[in-house]
């Protein structure tokens, strides 16, 4: 039962020893993973001595997939086996990346619907929640082989301009590489945090995050260790490999070279222009050589050949201040993250924009892993938390189709999350019984314009004249900011929900039958950890009902607590069973016969906690 | 589900007015989110998460509610036993629903390319001066208790907040973003 574990933030109870967990940031070109290790969090090297791990996996035949700088390497040799960018297709359907104009040298699976493409190689056919989570799992290989131990928890950062699908996909990844996560976290707030932490500044940061394929600028406010996030807003289709495509088409048009690339040239003249985008960040002007071409390039040039990129990005800041009700004068400071923004033609538009220099000091690279491994340390529980806390917002806003094919939005863009939103609905037609509803999210008026996350119907409506009935449609963000949906008939409580889990997202079976498949021994720990975590979760809950029933008995009609005794000695009986699944059942039950009783304890403490008193002192003093 | 005070600035100890210290009730905020965000309790079970969750939610609700000065309107109008979401034509008076009017048409007959982009400007700063003007007026209406006046004032906000986001969202338009 909930409320009585209010009066133990972050679990303080019993403290043992230090928890290893990690930051990771789980990057379009390049992922790291940062964790606390003698004193401060730093990112974590390989063998070699290497922090960024090329996000690249190489599939090969009859052995285990090669992750990172060899993958990379030999990518141009076999650009069909070897992933590259995968965090550009999670989420997305087959025509949405071919729209995208994406370079994909793969072959997609076609035995897929459209809306969950894979990719086949000569190890098999693999989504990208699978080579994601192969990414993952050399992470945490690494991790685990630096600390020394058993991760026991991550937080993986996404760009806050991630929509659900993508979210969902990079969650699935993460419990397919075998991680626990703590939380997903945005890497703009992920970065201010590497920065304003240990600094007590108050003030507006500016978090400008461009890195390989995504962009985005969010404005933090930090007052006192809170950072509450008051705007976000990007592009998860614009990064620093669009410069390095302009640059690619640039150089092939001075080339004069006009035939057809295949697939190997094609990666390496992107090499090129890679190679060629980072001299530029060192030297006004560079020489280049292409096939018989030579010639060179300044930085004028570039901004030149990339001004339509430039001005996206500062119309996204523009678009951001406005949100916040702010103006370039409020802005304290400016954070870059991501390899992209060491681009000189992007510092010098961003230090023009906002009219001040931005923040330098930490590795534009690493900001967001650090951060990441900051709040993972802190929600593990071995950072006392004090006053530190982050709030997030939903990049965008999220609504509901009603007639005309129009979106009526629930939850409007930049909320502070988590946030629940209800709205009633009516049928439109006379005696209809069955409403369906369809989830969009998107800042689009029509259908058509935002993105679809999930269509459900809610059945059993009562037969009334039109526009009788009452739906209420609830919406509830978690911390993670992912999304579910309930919708409820008010007359006679029919209820249909969802966790928003869209077609492109793996169910939580698919997961659990990769687990299966690709590791029996894994399953059985599993299933072991399962029954441990079910009859920890069913004893506590039985404790804190024996002891909520001590305190506020009085709250209780006779038939209730019937009910509950009831629940109560079943779920005992139970609880040495060894079946998971039916304590879990049980677990459920009790809370459920107990929920009104659960509320109104709820309103009782909170009300007093709320005039004043702590929540923590409520439960002190009910002790 | 949830049923804590329901009246906000109870729940954030502050006094039932209009005019608000949005720092207090910012610090205030901050430091109730400190003790029930999920943050607080991701080592927690399954139904604690559950319940932060819950409780956030409600307070980021109250929060926002009482943060933006629309919102905080019609939960002040709430409290008195007004409906903000019952509406008649008859609330409204023939004459603010021709201003309405006017000022719509003004908006819609603007060019639609970057020229109109000074008629905007002077669009938005007369509808924003009108607004201030509004809220002065109900923050004195519904300290005197005149409420039917007031939610009068509440709906002619809400006209000039959504007329000003059309005008932004021209100015977007017209600026290419």
């Amino acid at each position: 039962m909930a409320l009585l574990k209010i009066s133990e933030p972050g679990g303080k109870a019993t403290q043992p020893a230090h928890h290893l967990a990690v930051g990771i940031d789980l990057g379009t070109t390049n992922s790291l993973v940062a964790a606390s290790c003698g004193g401060g969090v730093k990112p974590l090297p390989d063998a070699e001595g290497r922090y960024l791990l090329p996000s690249v996996v190489q599939y090969r035949e009859n052995q285990p997939p090669l992750v990172g700088a060899q993958a990379k390497f030999n990518a141009a040799t076999d650009p069909a086996n070897t992933i590259v960018s995968v965090k550009r297709l999670l989420g997305k359907s087959l025509s949405e990346l071919t729209a995208l104009g994406h370079f994909l040298p793969y072959q997609f699976d076609a035995n897929r619907d459209d809306s969950s493409p894979a990719i086949v190689t000569v190890a098999g056919i693999k989504d990208p929640v699978r080579v994601s989570a192969d990414i993952l799992a050399e992470l945490a290989r690494r991790a685990e082989h630096c600390l020394k131990g058993k991760l026991e928890g991550a937080v993986i950062t996404v760009p806050a301009y991630f929509d659900d699908a993508q979210r969902q996909q990079t969650k699935d990844a993460a419990a397919l590489a075998g991680l626990n996560v703590l939380r997903l976290l945005n890497e703009p707030t992920a970065a201010a945090v590497a920065y304003g932490l240990d600094s007590q500044d108050q003030g507006n940061i500016i978090v400008f995050d461009l890195g390989g394929g995504t962009f985005d600028v969010s404005l933090l406010s930090l007052q006192k260790g809170v950072f509450e996030v008051l705007a976000t807003g990007g592009d998860t289709n614009l990064g620093g490999d669009d410069f390095d495509r302009l640059l690619a088409d640039w150089i092939r048009s001075q080339a004069n070279s006009g035939n057809e690339l295949d697939a190997a040239a094609t990666i390496r003249l992107l090499h090129l222009a890679n190679d060629a985008k980072h001299r530029l960040s060192d030297a006004a002007t560079i020489d280049l050589t292409y096939q018989q071409w030579s010639g060179e390039i300044n930085n004028e040039q570039f901004a030149e050949l990339c001004d339509d990129l430039i001005k996206k990005t500062i119309n996204t800041c523009r678009r951001v201040l406005r949100d916040a009700a702010m103006t370039v004068a409020d802005i304290d400071n400016i954070v870059l993250v991501g390899g992209a923004t060491r681009m000189p033609v992007i510092r010098e538009a961003v230090t023009r924009f906002f009219e001040k220099q931005p923040l330098t000091e930490l590795d534009p690279d690493k900001i967001v892993a650090i951060g990441a491994g900051i709040q993972a340390d802190v929600l593990i529980g071995n950072k006392s938390a004090e006053n530190f806390l982050l709030l997030d917002v939903n990049p965008l806003s999220l609504g509901i189709e009603t007639m005309g094919e129009l979106v009526e939005k629930i939850i409007p863009r930049n909320t502070t999350i988590p946030v629940a939103k209800a709205q009633e609905f009516t049928t439109f037609k006379d005696g209809q019984t069955i409403m369906s509803l369809h989830v969009l999210q998107g800042e689009r008026e029509l259908v058509k314009d935002c993105r679809s996350l999930a269509r459900f119907e809610l059945r059993g409506i009562p037969p009334m004249v039109a526009g009788a009935a009452k739906i209420r449609v609830r919406f509830q963000v978690d911390a993670d900011g992912l999304l579910g949906v309930s919708a409820e008939e008010l007359s006679t409580g029919k209820m249909a929900e969802i966790q928003v889990k869209p077609s492109y997202g793996l169910n939580a079976d698919a997961i659990e039958q990769m687990l299966q498949s690709s590791q029996d021994q894994a399953h059985a720990d599993m299933e072991a950890r399962a029954l441990k975590e079910a009859q920890l979760e069913a004893t506590q809950l039985i404790d804190a009902m024996n002891s909520a029933r001590k305190i506020d008995g009085e709250l209780l009609t006779e038939a209730e607590s019937e009910r509950i005794m009831d629940a109560v000695s079943q779920l005992q009986n139970e609880i040495a069973s060894g079946n998971s699944n039916q304590i879990h059942a049980l677990t459920e039950r009790l809370n459920r016969v107990s929920g009104d009783f659960a509320a109104r304890r709820m309103d009782l403490h909170i009300g007093k906690a709320l005039r004043g008193e702590s929540i923590e002192a409520v439960e002190k003093s009910a002790d | 589900m949830l049923q804590i005070n329901n009246n906000y600035f109870q729940l954030f100890e502050l006094s039932e007015s209009f005019e608000l210290d949005l720092n207090s009730l910012a610090e205030k905020y901050r430091e109730m989110q400190v003790e029930v965000h999920p943050d607080r309790f991701a080592n927690a079970g399954e139904t604690e998460k559950l319940r932060a969750v819950q409780l956030t939610s409600f307070l980021n609700e109250a929060y926002g509610t009482l943060k933006s000065p629309l919102r905080r309107a019609g939960h002040l109008l709430g409290l008195h036993g007004r409906d903000v979401d019952q509406v008649s034509q008859s609330d409204l008076g023939a004459e603010l629903l021709f201003e309405q009017m006017q000022l719509r048409e003004a908006l819609d007959e603007l060019p639609d390319d970057e020229s109109a982009l000074p008629e905007l400007d002077k669009l938005k700063s007369a509808v924003s001066k009108k607004l201030a003007d509004r809220q002065q007026n109900f923050a004195s209406n519904i300290d005197q208790g005149e409420l039917d006046e007031a939610k009068k004032i509440f709906h002619e906000m809400q006209f000039l907040l959504k007329l000003l986001s059309e005008i932004e969202i021209g100015e977007e338009q017209r600026l290419g973003y």
